[in-house]
C-alpha cells in the first residue's frame, strides 16, 4: 500500500542547524527535505493525528540533530531528525494547536548563566472537556508544560480562547504572542522558568481583526498583520510593564503624552501603520538582522520592507497565497511556503526562487455547473490535476511527487480575484500520449463567455505541448465530457447542447515521414439523438463501440463510420457516467440526483443486466479484468456504521454481489482508477510482473494504492459476502483491511526497521501516514483481537 | 525536481486564425506568383501577343487595327502603327528582331522595319482573312502565313512573292510554328481539327506527318527540343511526339473552356530543383492562366484572371509575362529580382568599371567624434568569446501595459485607437474576465464612446467576432442611451451600426432560404 498525496504547508516548515535540510509537516508525519537537492531525505512517523508544529532545538554541534515536533493527537515528541528516530513521548491528552519552546532560544551564555535543567514550553490546546457554562464557550487554552520532566501539563492556563490560537515567539525567545481577534496578548517569558513562574503580560488593542503578528529580533518591536491588508508595528511595547518591573525605569517611556498612534491604554512607545495588502496579511516575520520585515498575503507577492524608512521591495507572481516564510540559520536560504501546497526555496539577498518543491495541488472552487476530475495515467502511474493558476500538474502517485505543470490558458492568474476562467475538464488517452482540456471563460453579463477544447501531444520532451485549438466546439453550449480512442488517434467531445463530434488527427501525414509538422485535429463526425443533452461519452476496449449517453438512455455508434448501431436504457435519471468494463462486453452507466443509479447493461443481450441504488461518485474498470471498482457514497445515517463516508465496492460484472469493499473518508469528489503495477513494487509483492493496483484520491486530494484483489483479500471477502447486515461489515472491515496487511508488512518492515504503535484504529486511518511502515504481527495481533473483543461486547449490548 | 519557476507576464493575445487546409505553395508556384501584375488599359481586344527575342525584349501587342509596341521594362508603350486597313489578327518578330511582320484580315500580310517602323513590304496573295504569320526561327529571309482560305504559303520577303503554297488542311488555318531545329520544317493548326507538318523542300503539298487533336486547333507550338509538338484546341492541351511519327504522348484537361493560346517559358531561377527547366503556360477564355511540367505531365502552377484571356506570351529572358484579354486589358506581369541578383548582374556587365579603392588605414577615432561613444558596440563575438547573455526583455504592447497596471478603460481605449481588431477583442475579453467591460463602457467619454461605436460598427457582423460584439453592442445601446440621444454624431454612428445588423440580417435569412434549398438535395444524396 502506498499512500501520498499530503499537505505541505498545514504549518510552518523548519530549518535544521545547519541550514542543509528542512522539517515540514505533512498529515501525521515531518517530512526533511534537502536544501541542497529538494529531493526527500526521510520522514519522521509515528504521530497519529496531523502533525502541528516542528521546533528544531539550535545547538552548536552539528551532530545534535533534535526537534519537538507536537500533534493534535495531543503528544509532544522528541526526535533524532538525522537518524531519524523518536527519542521521547509526552503525552498531554489533549490536541496541540501550536507549540514554543522559549529556553532553546536562549543565548548560550543565559543557558550557560541558568541552572535550571528544565525545558519549558507553551503550547495551545484544545480543550473540549471543560465544563463551560459561557454562552461562549473558550475551547483555545494557552498552556505550559515541562519537556524535561515528563509532567503532564501544568494547570496554570495562560489565557483562554474560542478557538485555539498559534503561539508566536520572539527569535530572542523572551516574548511570546497571540492574537486574539482585535487584541494582541504579549507575555514576558520569565528569566527563571519553572512550571510555577507567572508571566507578565500586555495587551494591544487595533480596530480590526488581526491575523498574524511578529516580533522583532532584538529590540520591543512587534509587527501585526490584520485582515484588510494593514501592517502595525509597535515600537518599545511593554515599556511601562515589563521594564520597571525589572528595576530598569525609563524616564522618556513612562511619557504619557508622547505617544504616536498608539492606542489608549496600550504599553507601547509608538505604533505606525503600513498599507499595502490588499487582501489580509497572512504572513510577517523580521529578517535576522532586524533591518527588514517581510510580509506577505492573498495576493501572492512577497514584500520586503525596509523598517525604518518603510521602503519596500517585491517578489510578484508567486501564484498563490503565501502562508509561511522561513530564514535559514546563516540568512542565506528561505523557504516560502504557497497555499497552492508548495514550498519555494529562495536565495536569500536577491529573492530568486532556486527551487520548488510541489505537493499535488489542492482543489480549486468551481462554479456549480462545472465539474472537476482528475485525470488519470493509468501506464505510468500520474494524475493529472487541474490547478487555480490555469495549468495541469502531473503528479506521480508512487513517487509522490510533482513531475510538471503546464500551462493551459495563458492568462495572468490574481489569488484574490474571482474565478472567471476555469479548466473545466481534462482527459488522458489510455496510453497517455494524447490529452483534451476544456477551459470555460465565464460571461460577464451575458456577454464574452467562451468554450475551447485544446488538444495536447508529448513532444520530445516528455511533456504536453498544444497541438489543436478548437473555440466554441459545440457553439456556445458547454462541454460535458472528452474520451479518447483506445488505439487510434480519435477523441469524441459530448456538450450538453444535444451533440458529440468526433475528432481525428491527422495520422496520413504524419505517417509520411518528411511533414511531421501541422498533424491537427480536425472535426471527423458530429452526431445527435434527439437534441438530448449528452453528458458522458465512453469508447469500448477495442474501440469499435463508442457509446454516448443522451439524457436518460445509452445510444452506441459506430465511431468510424458515424451510425446509430443501437439505443439501450433508460435510466430514472440522466446518466452522468459511462465505462466500459474492461473487455468483457458489459456496460456500466451512473446516473446520479433523486434517483441515483448504477446499472450494468449486457452489450451482448443490449439489455439492463442488474442495477444499484446508489450514489455513485466515481468508477474505473480494470483494462484487463473483468472486474470494476466504485466509489459510493454513503447516506448520513450510515455514518456510524461505516467509519467514513464512502465505500470502494469492487465487482465482477456477471456478479452483482461485491467481490470486496473498503470503507474511506473524505469521498466526495474523490476519484478512483486501476492502475499498471509499477515494476519496483510488483517484484518486491508478488513476483507478478503485470499487477493492477487499485488507486483512491479523496477530496483533499491524499490517495492511497493497493492491491484490490490479493489472494488473501479474495478469500476472506468472499467467507463474509453472506449477507450485508450492519453488525458484521463493520469486522468484515477490518478484516478486509486485514487481508492485505500481512503482505506489504512483511517485506516492507524487513527493509525499514522502524518501530511505532499500531494505529489505534487500522480501518479508519487507511491514509494516515502510519501506514508507508506498518508495524509488526505481533503487535498488530494484539491490537486486532482487541478490537475485535471490543466490537463483540458491542454487539452483546 | 522541479525546476524552479516563477510565473510568467502574459500578455493578452488576439484569437488564433484557423490555418488554411490547401497544401503549403510548392516553390514553383512561389516562383509563379512572384510576377506582379500590372494592366494595361485602353485596348479592345488583344488576339495576338509576340516578344522580340533580342534583348531588351520589347514585346508587340496587336489590337483592333493597329500594333503597339511595348518596352517590357517600364511596361509602357513605345511606338504604335497602324497602318493597317482591318483588324491585326498576328504578328511576328524576325530572329534578329529587326523586321516586324503583322498580318490582318483584310487578308494582306506586311512587314516593317522594327526601329524606324516604316513598312518595307506588303505580301498580297491571300484572298481571306490571314490568321498566321510567322518568321522561322533559324531563317532570315522566308515567312510563313495562313489564313482562313485554308491555304498554308511560304513567302520569299525580299521578291513579296510567295515560294510555295501547301493545301491539305480542310478548314481555317489559326495557327503554327517553326521548327527551333530545323528552318525548312514548320507545322500549322487548323480548325479541321488536324495539325500538320510541312516540310518546304517537299513541293507536292502534302504533309509529312498530321495528328488529329480532335477539337478546332486554336494555338500549336513546337517545344524547344523539336521533337515534340504542344497542341490546344477545345478545353485540352495534347503533347505529341513528332520523332515518334506523331503519338499522342499527353492530354491535359485542366482548363474549363476552349483554350485560346500556349507558348512556353523557362523558369529563370538559378537554384532550386526546377531552375531552368520549360513550362508550357496556357490561357483559356475560362480566365485561367495555367503552368504545365510536360516533364513530369503535373500543373505546377494555376491563377485566374477576371475576363477570358486570348493571348499569351513570355519573355526570352524570363523576366516578363504578358496575357492578352478579350476586354481590351494586357495583363502585363514582371518578375521582382532580388537586389542581390540584380547587382551581381550589375558587376557582371560592368567588367570595365574600376573598383573602389579600399581605405587601408583606419582613422583614430577621439572623443570629439559622435562615434567615439558607440565604438565597439557593434562588434560581432568571435568563436572563442564567452558570451554574457542579457536577459530577453518582454516586449509589452501599450494596452498590456494598462491591463498591468488595472488600469482598464485607458486600456481599452489604447487598443481601440490601435485599429487591430484582433487586439480589440483580446482586450475585451479579458476584460470580461476581470468583469471590468461593462464598467469601462459605462464609464467612456463621449468622444471614446464614438470610438467605440465605429469599432463596433465596423466588426460587429463578422462572424468571428460577433459573438462577442452583438451582445456588447446591445449592452452599449442600453447603457449609454442617454448620450446617444444628445450627440448628433453618436445618433449618426448608430445609425451606420443598425444599418449594418440590417444587412447582417438580409444576409442571414438568403444563407436560410439557401440552405433550405441544399438540405433536402443533401438528404437524397445521402440515400
Amino acid at each position: 500500500m502506498i499512500s501520498g498525496g499530503l499537505n505541505y504547508v498545514s504549518s510552518a516548515p523548519a530549518f535544521s542547524n545547519d541550514g542543509k535540510r528542512f522539517l515540514v509537516c505533512s498529515g501525521t508525519t515531518v517530512s526533511v527535505f534537502s536544501t541542497a537537492t529538494g529531493s526527500l531525505v526521510s520522514s519522521l512517523q509515528g504521530h497519529t493525528g496531523p502533525v502541528t508544529a516542528v521546533v528544531v532545538v539550535p545547538t552548536t554541534a552539528s551532530l545534535l540533530c533534535y526537534c519537538w515536533t507536537a500533534s493534535i493527537d495531543g503528544t509532544i515528541r522528541q526526535w533524532n531528525y538525522s537518524i531519524p528516530e523518536c527519542v521521547k513521548i509526552l503525552d498531554l491528552r489533549v490536541p496541540i494547536f501550536s507549540l514554543v519552546v522559549p529556553s532553546v532560544l536562549f543565548t548560550r551564555e543565559e543557558n550557560d548563566a541558568k541552572s535550571s535543567p528544565n525545558v519549558i514550553a507553551y503550547v495551545s490546546v484544545e480543550n473540549r472537556d471543560a465544563q463551560d457554562k459561557r454562552p461562549k464557550p473558550r475551547f483555545g487554552q494557552i498552556r505550559k508544560c515541562n519537556l524535561t520532566n515528563f509532567h503532564t501539563v501544568s494547570n496554570l492556563i495562560l489565557r483562554e480562547t474560542e478557538l485555539p490560537e498559534s503561539l508566536t515567539i520572539s527569535p530572542s525567545g523572551k516574548f511570546m504572542g497571540i492574537k486574539d481577534k482585535r487584541k494582541l496578548q504579549i507575555w514576558k517569558v520569565p528569566k527563571m522558568d519553572s512550571n510555577s513562574a507567572v508571566s507578565k503580560k500586555i495587551t494591544l488593542h487595533h480596530t480590526k481583526t488581526f491575523t498574524v503578528l511578529a516580533f522583532h529580533p532584538s529590540e520591543r518591536i512587534v509587527a501585526a498583520g490584520d485582515v484588510t491588508g494593514r501592517i502595525l508595528i509597535w515600537r518599545g511595547f511593554g515599556a511601562h510593564k515589563f521594564l520597571n518591573s525589572n528595576g530598569l525605569v525609563n524616564a522618556g517611556s513612562t511619557d504619557k503624552e508622547d505617544k504616536p498612534g498608539v492606542r489608549e491604554n496600550d504599553d507601547a512607545e509608538s505604533c505606525t501603520t503600513w498599507h499595502w495588502h490588499s487582501s489580509g496579511v497572512r504572513h510577517l516575520s523580521f529578517s535576522s538582522d532586524g533591518a527588514y520585515l517581510y510580509s506577505g498575503g492573498m495576493e501572492g507577492v512577497l514584500v520586503l520592507w525596509h523598517l525604518d524608512t518603510g521602503n519596500k521591495k517585491t517578489l510578484p507572481r508567486i501564484g498563490s497565497p503565501l502562508v509561511y516564510f522561513v530564514d535559514s540559520p546563516d540568512s542565506s536560504l528561505s523557504l516560502l511556503s504557497c497555499a497552492d501546497n508548495q514550498i519555494h526555496i529562495l536565495k536569500m539577498p536577491s529573492m530568486d526562487i532556486i527551487r520548488s518543491i510541489s505537493g499535488i495541488k489542492l482543489f480549486t472552487q468551481l462554479p456549480v455547473c462545472l465539474s472537476s476530475r482528475v485525470a488519470f495515467d493509468c501506464a505510468s502511474g500520474l494524475v493529472a490535476v487541474q490547478t487555480e493558476n490555469y495549468r495541469i500538474q502531473f503528479y506521480s502517485l508512487f513517487a509522490d511527487r510533482g513531475v510538471y505543470e503546464v500551462q493551459v490558458c495563458e492568462r495572468n492568474h490574481q489569488p484574490v480575484d474571482e474565478v472567471t476562467l476555469v479548466v473545466s475538464l481534462v482527459e488522458l488517452s489510455v496510453d497517455g500520449t494524447m490529452m483534451g482540456t476544456v477551459e470555460v471563460k465565464l460571461p460577464e453579463d451575458g456577454i464574452g463567455g467562451l468554450v475551447c477544447l485544446k488538444f495536447w501531444d508529448l513532444d520530445d520532451n516528455k511533456r504536453f505541448s498544444v497541438s489543436t485549438l478548437i473555440y466554441e466546439p459545440h457553439r456556445d453550449a458547454h462541454i460535458s465530457a472528452v474520451a479518447f480512442h483506445p488505439t487510434r488517434h480519435m477523441a469524441v467531445s459530448s456538450s450538453y447542447g444535444g451533440d458529440f463530434k468526433i475528432w481525428v488527427c491527422n495520422e496520413e501525414i504524419q505517417q509520411k515521414g518528411q511533414m511531421l509538422q501541422n498533424t491537427g485535429w480536425m472535426c471527423h463526425a458530429v452526431g445527435s439523438y434527439k437534441n438530448k443533452a449528452m453528458r458522458a461519452v465512453a469508447f469500448s476496449a477495442d474501440g469499435s463501440v463508442l457509446a454516448v449517453a443522451a439524457d436518460t438512455v445509452i445510444t452506441l455508434w459506430d465511431p468510424y463510420n458515424n451510425v446509430l448501431v443501437a439505443v439501450i436504457g433508460e435510466t430514472p435519471m440522466p446518466i452522468s457516467s459511462l465505462v466500459f468494463a474492461g473487455r468483457s462486453d458489459y456496460l456500466l452507466s451512473v446516473s446520479n440526483g433523486s434517483k441515483p443509479q448504477l446499472s450494468v447493461w449486457s452489450m451482448s443481450k443490449l439489455a439492463a443486466s442488474w442495477s444499484y441504488r446508489l450514489q455513485i461518485e466515481a468508477v474505473s474498470s480494470a483494462i484487463d479484468w473483468s472486474y470494476f471498482a466504485v466509489l459510493a457514497l454513503l447516506p448520513e445515517m450510515n455514518n456510524r456504521t461505516f467509519k467514513g463516508d464512502g465505500l470502494i465496492l469492487l465487482f465482477n460484472v456477471t456478479d452483482p454481489v461485491p467481490v470486496t469493499y473498503w470503507s474511506v473518508t473524505k469521498a466526495k469528489g474523490g476519484g478512483l482508477t486501476f492502475l499498471k503495477g509499477d515494476p519496483s513494487e510488483a517484484s518486491v509483492i508478488d513476483g507478478k510482473p503485470s499487477q493492477t493496483l487499485l488507486a483512491y484520491i479523496n477530496g483533499d486530494r491524499e490517495y492511497v494504492i493497493f492491491h484490490p484483489y490479493g489472494k488473501e483479500a479474495c478469500e476472506l471477502s468472499i467467507t463474509r459476502q453472506d449477507d450485508l447486515t450492519f453488525e458484521e461489515t463493520v469486522q468484515s472491515g477490518y478484516t478486509s483491511i486485514y487481508g492485505e496487511l500481512p503482505k506489504f508488512d512483511l517485506k516492507r518492515n524487513m527493509a525499514s526497521s522502524i518501530s511505532s504503535a499500531a494505529s489505534e484504529r487500522p480501518w479508519e486511518t487507511i491514509f494516515s501516514g502510519s501506514s508507508h511502515s506498518l508495524p509488526p504481527l505481533t503487535k498488530l495481533c494484539s491490537e486486532f483481537l482487541e478490537s475485535l473483543l471490543e466490537k463483540r461486547t458491542k454487539t452483546i449490548e | 525536481m522541479e525546476e524552479a519557476k516563477v510565473q510568467r507576464n502574459f500578455p493578452v493575445k488576439p484569437k488564433l486564425k484557423s490555418k488554411p487546409r490547401t497544401p503549403k505553395k510548392t516553390p514553383e508556384s512561389k516562383y509563379w506568383s512572384s510576377f506582379k501584375t500590372q494592366q494595361i488599359p485602353d485596348l479592345i481586344s488583344v488576339p495576338s501577343l509576340t516578344f522580340s527575342p533580342t534583348a531588351p525584349h520589347s514585346f508587340a501587342a496587336a489590337h483592333s487595327a493597329s500594333l503597339t509596341l511595348y518596352s517590357s521594362q517600364t511596361l509602357s508603350p513605345t511606338a504604335t502603327i497602324s497602318s493597317f486597313s482591318d483588324a491585326v489578327s498576328c504578328a511576328s518578330f524576325r530572329s534578329d528582331a529587326l523586321l516586324l511582320a503583322a498580318s490582318d484580315l483584310s487578308g494582306l500580310v506586311q512587314v516593317f522595319d522594327t526601329r524606324s517602323r516604316t513598312r518595307l513590304r506588303r505580301l498580297r496573295s491571300h484572298t481571306r482573312p490571314v490568321r498566321f504569320v510567322h518568321f522561322p526561327v533559324l531563317d532570315k529571309l522566308h515567312l510563313i502565313s495562313a489564313g482562313d482560305d485554308a491555304l498554308v504559303k511560304y513567302w520569299d520577303v525580299a521578291e513579296e512573292a510567295p515560294v510555295a503554297e501547301f493545301l491539305g488542311h480542310k478548314d481555317y488555318v489559326r495557327c503554327g510554328d517553326s521548327s527551333p531545329v530545323n528552318s525548312d520544317v514548320f507545322i500549322t493548326g487548323s480548325y479541321d481539327h488536324v495539325v500538320k507538318l510541312w516540310d518546304v523542300r517537299v513541293r507536292d503539298s502534302k504533309s509529312s506527318v498530321q495528328v488529329n487533336h480532335g477539337a478546332p486547333v486554336e494555338d500549336a507550338i513546337f517545344l524547344p527540343s523539336g521533337g515534340m509538338v504542344a497542341t490546344a484546341g477545345g478545353n485540352s492541351i495534347k503533347l505529341w511526339d513528332l520523332i515518334g511519327g506523331g503519338r499522342l504522348l499527353f492530354s491535359m484537361e485542366s482548363h474549363n473552356k476552349t483554350v485560346t493560346s500556349i507558348c512556353v517559358g523557362r523558369i529563370g531561377k538559378d537554384f532550386g530543383a526546377e531552375s531552368n527547366q520549360f513550362r508550357i503556360m496556357s490561357v483559356g477564355l475560362d480566365g485561367y492562366f495555367k503552368v504545365f511540367d510536360y516533364g513530369s505531365f503535373k500543373v505546377t502552377h494555376s491563377m485566374r484572371f477576371p475576363a477570358p484571356l486570348l493571348s499569351v506570351a513570355y519573355s526570352p529572358d524570363c523576366s516578363t509575362r504578358v496575357i492578352g484579354s478579350s476586354n481590351g486589358l494586357i495583363y502585363a506581369s514582371k518578375r521582382k529580382v532580388k537586389s542581390s541578383e540584380e547587382e551581381k548582374e550589375s558587376e557582371s556587365s560592368s567588367f570595365w568599371r574600376v573598383a573602389p579603392v579600399e581605405r587601408t588605414e583606419k582613422r583614430l577615432l577621439r572623443p570629439s567624434h559622435f562615434r567615439y561613444f558607440h565604438r565597439g558596440q557593434g562588434e560581432k563575438p568571435s568563436a572563442g568569446d564567452y558570451l554574457v547573455m542579457k536577459p530577453k526583455k518582454a516586449k509589452l504592447a501599450e494596452h498590456d501595459k494598462l491591463l498591468n497596471k488595472f488600469e482598464h478603460a485607458e486600456a481599452l481605449v489604447s487598443v481601440l485607437e490601435s485599429k487591430n481588431p484582433g487586439n480589440v477583442l483580446a482586450v475585451m475579453e479579458e476584460l470580461v474576465a476581470r468583469k471590468k467591460l461593462l464598467k469601462c463602457v459605462s464609464n467612456l467619454g463621449v468622444e471614446k464612446l464614438e470610438l467605440l461605436l465605429v469599432f463596433l460598427h465596423k466588426y460587429c457582423t463578422v462572424p468571428r467576432y460577433s459573438s462577442l460584439l452583438m451582445g456588447l453592442a446591445k449592452k452599449v445601446l442600453e447603457m449609454r442611451a442617454d448620450d446617444i440621444r444628445a450627440s448628433q454624431t453618436l445618433k449618426r454612428h448608430v445609425r451606420n451600426l443598425k444599418r449594418s445588423v440590417e444587412e447582417e440580417i438580409r444576409v442571414q435569412q438568403s444563407l436560410q432560404e439557401i440552405q433550405g434549398i441544399i438540405s433536402p438535395l443533401l438528404k437524397i444524396a445521402g440515400r
